[in-house]
Formats: structure tokens, C-alpha cells, sequence
């Protein structure tokens, strides 16, 4: 063999070499090719254009017709409807949060310990997690109908729970807390029982009181959990919407509309891109906001562990 | 009183609150199942009964199922929810398999790329993306109805979570004799982890046949819908027919209730482990 033949063959073997480490460098980037993909078309493109919708004026087949800089949120500030809908919405939040956080807490304590019975109730607890939004939503609306219904019967009380305009909230509030709660109440479950036997028993040796235990260990023990359902159960209900359409439709007279309803509404029935658009905005940057003060106010707290 | 009796009497009072509580909370539930045996003269009637009068008038069901496409609902959810969960598990586990066991350039911001994804709530997203999937012409098409749940950023997490389990030095060990990415994932990786592969792929199932909003947005013709919206499209078959609306939801419940069963200890395992990681 020929020293040039010798060399030809040890460029081969570096271009392979190399062709191969190119191959290696490229290969993880392919196997995020299809997630990011998706990521950018259906959740950054959307969010992108959704903000640039909001600045601009929009024809009915969604193309930009030209720029309208803060007029948009001017025109949404002065909507009476819009007015509605934030305070519907928040009032709704303002309820739900705290109201679900005391029930499926009270529940979960209720169960912490383990009883001849404790599956039984366990389940009936977590039932309504296997019954999806809109068969709740269906049950409900005939459960609560004023005339063939049974709970103003049962009550013994004549009330138009979602024909009401001052009640028709409440009536929203309670489907929503019965299809939360299961969901939460096996989370604090789960972490009531991962609170360590030995510092309750010291604390019970010490003559601590349930209500000592209780305040003083078990809930700053499951101070992340309860943290966690307080984030994910604001955006929940800041993003309500099923429920008001299937049974209300935001009647009646605007007394349930909420955010997401309203945007849905101007944007998918009356064309009005960029009157959604802001109010996705509005609604984004809300939920946005409370989430980060509730991570703020945790980052004060002492860590247990 | 002796200690002992002291605290049976306490575990007594507690077992018989929680049952009661529990009754309240199954109430709806129960309610919507024995209304779906009544007839309309029992609905009509005052004051209203809570039990039917027989359990054997199963006219309602037959009467639903005739009036609604209810089975053809029932078909396009299933299609749906398989659809989604096969290419978001797909993605998944491929985008996961390359965080856990490649190193290479801008990988935490790629990863974070993806996770960011979880804060972006999918329903101020909707209207933008109607117009995207109406532009593509998926108006009315299983592909139309989940290509917005294909990115599963959560899933995407556990499973790295879990992936990153295995030794690194296996995989370097199969190169060595030969066997490629591909082969060792589908060969070594994922039956490894095969459980958190059945949590998850559950998890997402029921996400998807639950899911009430887009469907609605994309469909227009009946015979697409989806069982969550042709449920509350019922008024179709007359708004005062509680008996054929309740006998309808009460169908539509049993593959629900049938998962719950089987799989709750999965359900729950998937949604409590998945939540905490959040």
C-alpha cells in the first residue's frame, strides 16, 4: 500500500469520524423536534399572536386590518359587560378558593386515620373526580331545577337557583366545589399521612392538644401542599366557563358571565378577535399575578422538613 | 368511661359523620342514576320522589339511545382520547429520553421550553387556536379535536424523572455492542418504566375524554361531537325530557365510573404524584 493511498484512507475514516460525531451532535436535538414543535405552534404562537391581537384591529376572519395601540383596552375597561364579568370572576375566585381549601382539608383530617370503614368513605369522597364537567354540570341543572328538583324540595325552599340573578352564582359555586374537591381532599390526604407519628406523639406527650397538633404541626406540615392547591384551584376558577355555558349561559341578566365566558362569547360568536384577545390578556396576567403573590408570600415562610 | 371505650365511641361518631358526608356527596351522583329509571309522570308529579318506582323500566335507556346518536358520541371520544394520548405519550417519552440521557448544547433552556408550556392556561389560548386549526381545515376532524393537548409537559417531566433513574453507563454499555437509541429505549427503557408509562397514559386518557371546550369550539357537525358535548346537547331530544336526559347521563357515566374502578389506584397515584411535582 502507497503512503497516498495510505492517507486517502485516513481522511475517509476522519470525514465517517466526523459524520458520525455530527450525527451524535444533531440526534437529541431530533427527538425534541416533534414536542417543541407542537410547544411553539399551539401554545407560543397562539400566546404571541393573542398579545398582538390585542393591540390591533382584527377583521372577522382574524387578519390584521391595522394597528390600534391601547384603544382596545380602553374600549374593554369602558364595557359594562366586561365589568361584570371581572367581578363575577374574581368573586367567584374570592369564594371558591378558600371555601374548597377548608373542605377537602376538613375532609382529608376527617380520614387520616385509618378506620374499619376508611375505604368505603374514601371513595364516596373521591367519587366526583370520575364524573366529567358537562354530566355534572347536566345533573346539577336538574337537581337544582326549581320545579322538578329535588334539593329545594329536600330544603323545603322556593328557589330559582340558576334563573335567580342574585343566586345563580352560588348555584355555579357549589357544582364547582363538588367537582374540585375530590381532587384536593386525596392531596391533603396523601400528605396528612406523611406527617411523621413520632413528633405527634411527642407533642401528645407533651399534653398538646388536638387542636395544638393541628395548627402547630399537621397544617404547617402540609404548608406545600396546601400551597399547591391554593395556585392550581386560582387558576381554575379564574379560567371557569363549562359550567356557565352548559347550564346559564351566563344569564341570567350577566349574573354569572364570567371572563373566559365573555371571550368566548365576543370572540367565537360575534367575531370580535381582538375584544378576546385583550380579555385573554387581562386574564392571563391576572391569574399570572396571583400565582406569583402566592409563591412571594411562601418564600416568607420557614421550611420544615 | 375507659380509654378504650372513650375512643371507640370518638372512632364511632367519626365513621358515622363521614358517611353521612359521603352520602351528601354521592347524592347527585345516585339521584341522576334513579332518575334515569323514572317516567314522566313521575317527574311531573310533586312532591318529587327520590326512588323510582321500578328498576325494571329500562324504556329510557332504549328511548335515548334511540333519539341520540349517544353510541357514536361515545365512538368519537374513544377515538379522540386515543389519538391524543398515543402522540403525546409518543412525543413524551422521546423528548424525555433525550433529557435524560443526552448532554448537549442549550439544554435546560430547551427544557424549560417545554415546561413553560404548563403556565400558559390552555383555555385564554383557545380563540387564537381556533382560527390556527380552522386554517389548516381540521374543522370537524378527530385530528382537529386533540392536536392541541399533542404537548404533554407534564408527562414529559415524570417520565424524565423516571428515566433518569437508569444508569447512564447501561446505555453506554448497549452502544458499545451495537444497539441503537431507538433499540434501547423501546427494549431496555421502556419496559422499565412501564408503570409510570401506564399512570400517565391513564391520566392523559381521562383528560382527554373529559375535555368539554375545544371539542365544542371544532365541531360543528353532530355526528363529530364528542360524548361530553352531545351530553349537553340533549335539549335536542325537548327541554322538560329530565327522565331521557338523566337516562342519557347516566350511560355516558358508566365508562367513566367502569375506568374509575378498574384504575383508581392509578388515577389517583398519577394525579397526586403528577400534582406534586407542579
Amino acid at each position: 500500500m502507497t503512503l497516498q493511498k495510505k492517507n486517502l484512507r485516513r481522511q475517509n475514516g476522519r470525514a465517517v469520524q466526523r459524520a458520525i460525531r455530527r450525527r451524535r451532535q444533531i440526534k437529541p436535538y431530533l427527538y425534541l423536534v416533534p414536542i417543541i414543535f407542537f410547544a411553539i405552534a399551539f401554545v407560543y404562537y397562539p400566546f404571541g399572536k393573542t398579545f398582538l391581537y390585542s393591540f390591533c384591529t382584527v377583521n372577522a376572519k382574524g387578519q390584521i386590518t391595522g394597528f390600534a395601540g391601547w384603544e382596545n383596552f380602553a374600549y374593554l375597561f369602558q364595557h359594562r359587560n366586561f365589568k361584570i364579568a371581572l367581578l363575577n370572576t374574581l368573586k367567584l375566585t374570592a369564594m371558591f378558593v378558600p371555601l374548597n381549601l377548608c373542605v377537602s382539608l376538613g375532609l382529608a383530617l376527617l380520614c387520616n386515620q385509618k378506620r374499619r370503614l376508611s375505604g368505603v368513605y374514601e371513595t364516596m369522597f373521591t367519587l366526583p373526580m370520575a364524573v366529567p364537567m358537562s354530566a355534572a354540570a347536566m345533573i346539577f341543572k336538574i337537581l337544582f331545577n326549581p320545579t322538578v328538583g329535588y334539593i329545594n324540595y329536600f330544603l323545603g325552599i322556593q328557589l330559582g337557583w340558576f334563573e335567580d340573578r342574585k343566586v345563580a352564582m352560588y348555584g355555579i359555586l357549589i357544582l364547582c366545589l363538588w367537582m374540585g374537591m375530590a381532587f384536593d381532599f386525596l392531596l391533603f390526604l396523601s400528605a396528612l399521612r406523611a406527617v411523621p407519628d413520632q413528633l405527634l406523639e411527642a407533642a401528645s406527650l407533651d399534653g398538646a392538644g388536638f387542636f395544638t397538633k393541628l395548627f402547630r404541626i399537621r397544617i404547617p406540615m402540609i404548608m406545600p401542599t396546601a400551597l399547591y392547591v391554593i395556585c392550581t384551584n386560582m387558576v381554575l376558577s379564574m379560567m371557569t366557563s363549562g359550567p356557565v355555558m352548559i347550564i346559564t349561559e351566563g344569564g341570567p341578566s350577566r349574573a354569572t358571565t364570567t371572563l373566559i365566558y365573555m371571550m368566548y362569547t365576543s370572540g367565537y360568536q360575534s367575531s370580535d378577535y381582538s375584544l378576546a384577545a385583550c380579555i385573554s390578556i387581562v386574564t392571563f396576567l391576572l391569574t399570572f399575578g396571583m400565582t406569583a403573590l402566592a409563591l412571594v408570600f411562601d418564600s416568607r415562610r420557614t421550611c420544615y422538613e | 368511661m375507659t380509654k378504650k371505650a372513650k375512643k371507640r365511641t370518638a372512632d364511632l361518631s367519626v365513621t358515622i359523620t363521614a358517611l353521612i358526608l359521603g352520602c351528601i356527596i354521592v347524592f347527585p351522583v345516585i339521584y341522576c342514576i334513579f332518575g334515569a329509571f323514572k317516567t314522566r309522570v313521575e317527574f311531573g308529579s310533586y312532591p318529587p320522589a327520590f326512588l323510582p318506582d321500578s328498576f325494571a323500566n329500562l324504556d329510557n335507556f332504549k328511548e335515548a339511545l334511540d333519539k341520540t346518536p349517544l353510541l357514536r358520541y361515545m365512538f368519537n371520544s374513544l377515538i379522540v382520547a386515543c389519538l391524543g394520548t398515543a402522540v403525546r405519550m409518543t412525543f413524551s417519552v422521546l423528548a424525555a429520553y433525550s433529557f435524560a440521557f443526552f448532554d448537549f448544547k442549550g439544554k435546560k433552556f430547551l427544557f424549560l421550553v417545554v415546561l413553560a408550556t404548563m403556565m400558559l392556561p390552555g383555555d385564554t389560548l383557545m380563540v387564537t387556536n381556533y382560527l390556527t386549526v380552522s386554517r389548516l381545515n381540521l374543522l370537524d376532524t378527530y385530528l382537529g379535536m386533540c392536536i392541541t393537548s399533542f404537548v404533554g409537559a407534564s408527562q414529559m417531566f415524570m417520565l424524565r424523572q423516571n428515566f433518569r433513574t437508569i444508569p447512564r453507563a447501561l446505555r453506554d454499555a448497549a452502544r458499545l455492542d451495537g444497539c441503537s437509541d431507538l433499540r434501547f429505549l423501546r427494549s431496555v427503557v421502556l419496559p422499565v418504566s412501564r408503570p409510570v408509562l401506564l399512570t400517565l397514559c391513564v391520566q392523559s386518557f381521562i383528560n382527554l375524554w373529559n375535555a368539554y371546550l375545544w371539542p365544542l369550539l371544532v365541531t360543528n357537525r353532530d355526528e363529530m361531537r364528542t360524548v361530553q358535548v352531545g351530553v349537553t346537547m340533549l335539549t335536542a331530544v325537548g327541554n322538560t325530557n329530565y327522565h331521557l336526559i338523566l337516562a342519557a347521563v347516566t350511560l355516558t357515566l358508566l365508562p367513566s365510573f367502569g375506568m374509575f374502578i378498574i384504575l383508581r389506584k392509578n388515577i389517583v397515584k398519577g394525579m397526586t404524584s403528577g400534582a406534586l411535582v407542579g
